[in-house]
């Protein structure tokens, strides 16, 4: 019994030691630009563009699957053209510059 | 000898798919693809072979000495569980793209039947550290084996001219069927 309990700890030990450091190791950076659209976004969730929410709307926008804001119904001309701006002008984590639509 | 029959039947003639059917969730779901089959096939290959030395080594130096033969299920899926989630993050950083196509299938190779098998097969079967070691290879090879077969197969099948009522799932399951029977023809072999 006491074996059981000190072998469970000692592997869950271990074995969340050597993922925390993988974790560091094989981090990858988030794209910071994805909270900033999705923040523009109107947030209802509405999935009148297509994605399941806004976040996936976010995410279609920024790997370029989506070219125009407009897809998303409810955003006004102001939230479109802040978007489209913001896209147009900050480069992602590799790079590139995409061309989005208001 | 007997080293090289193992893995030729583990491969072949209990193929771990279609003679054990087991991993069948990974073979339906992300088998619309080759290049995405052979991801899956690589991350699958990983974690069974790792996990397999690792379990072996953890059941024969500390559960067998003190008795606690009944903790084998948990403490192996405590491992696999962390392997996947290794596994999980190597791809994100190397490859994201693999990662998004894989998606859902990823994180679930931690329930995959076809991990916990190899590793509770090596205890049952009483196979030593080499035997082991064949066995957690041949496995997963046999696994891509099928799943890289089948996904090509199934790339044509877009293209072709199928009944409107068998389209899509359907029509990949008469095909896993038939795979199944033309393997069961390599029975003989070994």
């Amino acid at each position: 019994m006491i074996e059981a309990i000190l072998l469970m700890l000692v592997m869950g030990t271990l074995l969340g030691f050597g993922l925390a450091v993988s974790g560091e190791v094989f981090y990858v950076k988030p794209d910071e630009r994805f909270e900033k659209v999705l923040n523009l976004l109107p947030g209802y969730n509405c999935g009148a563009c297509g994605y399941p929410g806004c976040q996936g709307m976010a995410e279609g926008l920024l790997s370029g699957e989506v070219t125009a804001v407009s897809q998303c119904k409810p955003s006004n001309a102001q939230q479109r053209t802040d978007i489209s701006s913001y896209i147009n002008e900050n480069p992602g984590p590799d790079g590139k510059l995409l061309v989005v639509k208001p | 000898m007997e080293l090289f029959s193992l893995f030729i039947s583990a491969i072949f003639i209990n193929n771990i798919i279609l003679n054990r059917f087991l991993g069948m969730c990974p073979f339906m779901g992300v088998s619309r693809k080759t290049s995405s089959a052979l991801g899956m096939g690589g991350a699958v290959t990983f974690v069974i072979f790792f996990s397999s030395i690792i379990t072996f080594g953890l059941y024969t130096y500390i559960l067998e000495p003190f008795n606690l033969q009944y903790m084998d299920l948990i403490t192996f899926i405590l491992i696999i569980a962390s392997f996947v989630q290794l596994v999980e993050m190597i791809i994100k950083k190397f490859s994201p793209s693999l990662y998004k196509s894989l998606g859902i299938f990823l994180p679930l190779i931690t329930t995959n039947c076809a991990v916990l098998f190899v590793a509770l097969e090596n205890i049952k079967q009483g196979f030593n550290f080499t035997e082991t070691v064949v066995y957690a290879l041949a496995v997963p090879i046999g696994f891509t084996l099928v799943l890289i077969i089948f996904s090509s197969i199934r790339e044509r099948l877009d293209i072709a001219d199928v009944p409107q009522a068998l389209k899509g799932n359907p029509v990949a399951m008469i095909v896993a069927a038939i795979m199944a029977l033309a393997f069961s023809g390599l029975a003989g072999l070994v």
